[in-house]
Formats: structure tokens, C-alpha cells, sequence
């Protein structure tokens, strides 16, 4: 009977029913968006690089799992060292630059190690690059920017050249000669890491292991297992902002759900007056105003969780470049902020109602 | 004795002034009848119906209740008697307007724990038959006329089988027509099921329809036709 109480409530004032599910689906969307494109992008990011195709990954002292975040402090005369340790079957010595206009990450590679560890490019058109202004680019960039193989683009304030498309997932979108981004980088004989490819794969931890006592102090990671490095825990300030992006969503969640509970109270002061009069407890009378928050915060999690979906495949068809990753975790993180809006948000004005005089709300008029 | 006051009193204050209410009210109900209270305006008629309907506390004195005091229950005590003894029923704007009907009656027996029958049980049944509106449950406050509505609000009032029904101005907001129609199904209500009702009204001719009447002026009672005091002595 209550719920019955509830929807007809919610049918008789459309406009204000309307506005506070929408501004809960914007709260649920707000968060699965945002968070979504942050998770998405790294974890997008982990699987290329894990994409190489590499068992390990030799980077310099104090390196960080965020590839971009380094700088090419790694010799490069370092790898033939590193070759000839036993197991280790080749190496392919990478510089990872970033380009902030357009943002996207380079590397710059010797083409036949970087084949050799990763088992070579599938070419969707076009060839490998032979000259320092020439470039490959992957498919997903070469749709973004809207290129073709003869194409050119700045990057690095350089006008490079599009020699061939390949598909994406070998660690960047964009490939280049390694000595010439070393030039643009000013670091010659400088490399960011090296990819190494062991001749048996099954004891990657156990040639991590060696290569650390032959070369302590270095970053040596297995890549197979770099995904699950992408995470809140191994980069600084990614779970602080999602938190924050969740703080703010919930306080815009409760600031609604406030408004809008306070507003129907105010209004329905005198059914509340009728109810209290035919003996209605004061719980009756929260758990009837909190029950219909938190209908209105259901519904805007079904309408947050599709719109997201919505939002997400709108910004991928326009910015194919985008990643986002909108996980079970993170809708159910969503649906309970909403949730907790609704209670936080109609604790008060609940309250508010159920100590209504029901002789002074009668006289309301 | 159904329903019985001592030395009834009641103080409001507004801002600084305290305003006596009720300054002693002893009436005595007895079980089937059909009282009407008279009154000027702020003669003390609406205060002395929230305190007998459980709606408001006393400042002093006793409202016995089957011989129980209600003047100084707290909240949820005075809450539990309004659900199982009382049936309201005001001037106007009785019925949830977003409900129907039936579904206006149904809350009521959800409140009063008598929801496991549904309005068309035999009693309710009788009831709005009784009262002419069997045939529109399914409407809406705005679809039905201001009589039609009271007549919902008396049935919602009766639903339950309360001790004593309070009516304040129950016609207050009707043209004559559905007024006297009213007051008259007040009274098949007392004839027929022994209803207690007491109707609060200040126009005279409606108290024509009453078993008794008690007037009222300046927060006492200065007239009762029919006095449980007054029917021993033969008055």
C-alpha cells in the first residue's frame, strides 16, 4: 500500500520526479564516465604494452610503471650486455616519448630487434619506415586523425610522414626510427627500456630473477603481467581521484535528493497531516518518504548505467582513441553512492515530516 | 463511559501570550451516541476535538477514553489511539488527492492494521452502499464531488470500527443540498451500526440532526441537552 502511496505520488508530480531521476543518472554517469575513461586508459594502455609480445621488460633504476612518466636514462649499448646472459633470446632497445599535440605516445625502434621480440607488425597498408621523417602509425590513431599511408602530421614540431598502418596493440600508436626520435629527443645512444624475449617463456620470474643479480638496482618487470601493474596501487593519485570523482558525485547526488524530498514534504504537508491523523507512526511516515528517495535513486541507476553505456559509445564513434572500461566493481560503486544520496539526502527532511504536528499541518493550506 | 473529560484545560501560547483554549471542559459520551458541539468561532470547539481525537496534549485535566487517560500520552501513544479508537474527519481535503478512492480507504486499514480485508468486505461494503458510493472507488478526489468526497471520508473514517468518529465541520465546505445528505448519513451511520460520532458545527440547524447538543462559549461548555448528570436528575 505504501508503494502504492509512493508511485502515485511520483505520477502526480512528473516535472519534479523527472528532474531528480535525471540528476541521479547524471551522479551514476558522472562517475562510470569519468572513472570508466581513467580505468580505461591505463588498462588500455597496460594490454599494448603487454601487447609487444615481450616476456620482459629492463628499465632503468626507479622507473615507473607509467612508461610516459620517464625519461631515457638507459644506455643503449647496454643490450648486447644483456643478449648474451643466458636464455635471453633477443632485445629490442625502445625510446618512449610522449607527444602532447596530439597526445599520443611514440617509440622509437630498430625494426628488426623490435620484430624479432614482438614478432613483427601486421601491416594494414603501406611498409615499415626508411627515413628519420617517416612514421607508422597503428589503425585506431590512423582513424582518429583521419590519415592515410602519404599522409603527414606534426608531431614533436616535426612534419613526419605516414609510411604504414599497422594493427593496433604492439606498445604504441605511433612508431618511429629509433635514432631519429633520439635526435628530436636530444639523447642519442639513449634509451626508455628495453623489450626482452626469452628462448623458453615458461620461467619468465626465474630469468627476472638472474637478471637482477647480473644487474642490480634496474627495473626488471614481467610483462605478461604488466596489466595487472596498471592499477590504483602502483599509480600515484589513481585511486585518490577516483575517490574524489566519487565524493563530488555523491555530495551532487545528496544536495538532489535533498532539494527534491524537502520540496515534496513542503507541499505535501496536509497528506501528511491526513496520514498522521488516521495514526500513522512517525516511522510509517519516514520509511514512506525514504522509500520513495530511494525509488527515485533506482531508477536514476537504471538510467545512469545506460546513459553511460550511451555516453561511452557516443565519445568512442567521435574519439576512437578513447578507452574506457566500465566494470561490474565500478557500477555497483555507482549504484551505491546513488543509494546512499537517497538515505543521506532524505534522512532530514523524513525526519522533518514524521515530526510534523498533525494539527498544524491540518491548518496548512 | 465511552469518552469523558475532567477539568479540561488548554493554554497555547502565542509569542508572549498565553491564550486559554479550554478553560474546564467535563462532557461525558456515552457509547452510540451522536453529539453535536456548538459554537461561536474560538469558542474552544476545534481544540476540545484534537483532544479528544488523541491530536494534541492537555495542559491539564484528563480525557478518558474507555477509562483510559489520553490527555498526556506522548507522541506515539496518542499516534497508537488515533489508529486503533479514532476516525477523522475535517472540513475539507480529507482524501490523498494522488490516491483513488478505494486506494484512500485502503491506506487507512494499512495504518490501522485492518488490511487484510479489502473495501469491499461485508461491513465496508454496507457501508458505502450505505453512503451511495459502492459504484465510484475507482475515481479520484478531483473526480468526485466535495459531498462524494466527505461521504469517502466518513467511509475511510468508519473503515476500521473506531470507538468514536470526530467531525470537524464536516459540511463546513458543502452547499445545503449535500450538507443535509451528509449529516444524514451521520445518522443512518448511529442508527444502523451504533456508531459514536460527535459533529463539531456552528450552524444551528445542523444540530437538529444530533441525539444531544452541547454548547460552547469562551472555552467552557455552558449548555448540554442531554447529560449523563442531567439525565440522572431528570433535567
Amino acid at each position: 500500500m505504501k508503494w502504492q502511496i509512493i508511485f502515485s505520488g511520483l505520477r502526480a508530480r512528473p516535472v519534479r520526479t523527472g528532474v531528480t531521476v535525471l540528476a541521479v543518472s547524471l551522479q551514476v554517469a558522472l562517475i562510470l564516465v569519468i572513472v570508466g575513461l581513467t580505468t580505461g586508459t591505463v588498462n588500455e594502455i597496460g594490454k599494448r604494452i603487454a601487447g609487444v609480445g615481450a616476456d620482459i621488460m629492463f628499465q632503468p633504476s626507479g622507473a615507473d610503471v607509467l612508461l610516459a612518466a620517464n625519461s631515457a636514462t638507459l644506455k643503449e649499448s647496454y643490450a648486447p650486455k644483456i643478449a648474451e646472459k643466458e636464455g635471453i633470446q633477443s632485445i629490442a632497445p625502445v625510446l618512449v616519448k610522449i607527444s602532447t599535440s596530439p597526445l599520443v605516445n611514440l617509440f622509437g625502434i630498430d625494426p628488426p630487434s623490435f620484430d624479432q621480440v614482438s614478432g613483427g607488425f601486421e601491416y594494414q597498408a603501406g611498409r615499415v619506415f626508411s627515413a628519420p621523417n617517416e612514421i607508422v602509425i597503428d589503425d585506431i590513431f590512423a582513424k582518429d586523425k583521419k590519415l592515410a599511408v602519404g599522409d603527414s602530421i606534426e608531431l614533436l614540431k616535426n612534419e613526419l610522414k605516414v609510411s604504414g598502418i599497422v594493427t593496433n596493440g604492439k606498445g604504441a600508436r605511433v612508431f618511429m626510427d629509433l635514432k631519429a626520435l633520439q635526435e628530436i629527443n636530444s639523447s642519442p645512444g639513449m634509451v626508455s627500456l628495453f623489450f626482452i624475449k626469452l628462448k623458453d617463456s615458461h620461467d619468465i620470474n626465474g630469468a627476472i630473477a638472474k637478471l637482477k643479480l647480473d644487474f642490480p638496482g634496474y627495473e626488471i618487470r614481467n610483462l605478461p603481467e604488466y596489466t595487472e601493474l596498471m592499477n590504483g596501487a602502483s599509480i600515484p593519485g589513481f585511486d585518490a581521484f577516483n575517490a574524489v570523482v566519487v565524493f563530488v558525485a555523491l555530495c551532487i547526488g545528496i544536495l538532489v535528493i535533498f532539494l527534491s524530498m524537502y520540496t515534496t514534504i513542503m507541499e505535501r504537508t496536509r497528506e501528511i497531516g491526513i496520514l498522521r491523523s488516521l495514526g500513522a507512526s512517525k516511522t510509517f511516515i519516514v520509511t514512506l518518504i525514504m522509500k520513495e528517495s530511494i525509488l527515485l535513486c533506482v531508477i536514476g541507476v537504471v538510467l545512469g548505467t545506460i546513459g553511460s553505456e550511451l555516453i561511452v559509445n557516443g565519445a568512442k564513434s567521435v574519439y576512437p582513441t578513447l578507452a574506457f572500461l566500465i566494470s561490474y566493481k565500478w557500477m555497483m560503486n555507482a549504484a551505491i553512492s546513488a543509494l546512499v544520496s537517497g538515505v543521506i539526502g532524505s534522512l532530514h527532511p523524513a525526519l522533518k515530516a514524521a515530526s510534523q504536528d498533525p494539527v498544524e499541518a491540518f491548518a496548512y493550506e | 463511559m465511552l469518552l469523558e473529560t475532567v477539568d479540561l484545560k488548554k493554554t497555547y501560547r502565542t509569542g508572549k501570550v498565553d491564550v486559554e483554549a479550554l478553560r474546564g471542559v467535563n462532557i461525558r459520551i456515552r457509547a452510540g451516541e451522536l453529539v453535536a458541539i456548538m459554537g461561536p468561532s474560538g469558542c474552544g470547539k476545534s481544540t476540545l476535538m484534537h483532544l479528544l481525537g488523541a491530536m494534541v496534549r492537555a495542559t491539564s485535566g484528563q480525557v478518558l477514553v474507555d477509562g483510559k487517560d489520553i490527555a498526556r500520552m506522548n507522541d506515539s501513544e496518542r499516534t497508537a489511539v488515533r489508529r486503533t479508537k479514532i476516525g477523522f474527519v475535517f472540513q475539507k481535503l480529507n482524501l490523498l488527492p494522488t490516491l483513488t478512492a478505494r486506494a484512500n480507504i485502503e491506506i487507512a486499514r494499512t495504518i490501522q492494521g485492518s488490511e487484510g480485508d479489502s473495501p469491499t468486505d461485508s461491513y465496508l461494503a454496507e457501508i458505502l452502499k450505505l453512503l451511495k458510493i459502492d459504484e465510484k472507488l475507482d475515481r479520484k478526489p478531483s473526480e468526485l464531488s466535495g459531498g462524494e468526497q466527505q461521504r469517502f471520508a466518513i467511509a475511510r473514517a468508519v473503515s476500521h470500527r473506531p470507538a468514536i468518529v470526530l467531525a470537524d465541520e464536516p459540511t463546513g465546505a458543502l452547499d445545503s443540498k449535500n450538507s443535509e445528505a451528509v449529516l444524514q448519513m451521520f445518522r443512518e451511520l448511529n442508527r444502523k451500526f451504533q456508531q459514536t460520532i460527535l459533529l463539531v458545527t456552528h450552524n444551528p440547524e445542523l444540530a437538529g440532526y444530533a441525539d444531544r447538543l452541547i454548547e460552547m462559549r469562551d472555552g467552557l461548555v455552558v449548555h448540554d441537552s442531554g447529560s449523563v448528570a442531567s439525565a440522572a436528575v431528570g433535567v
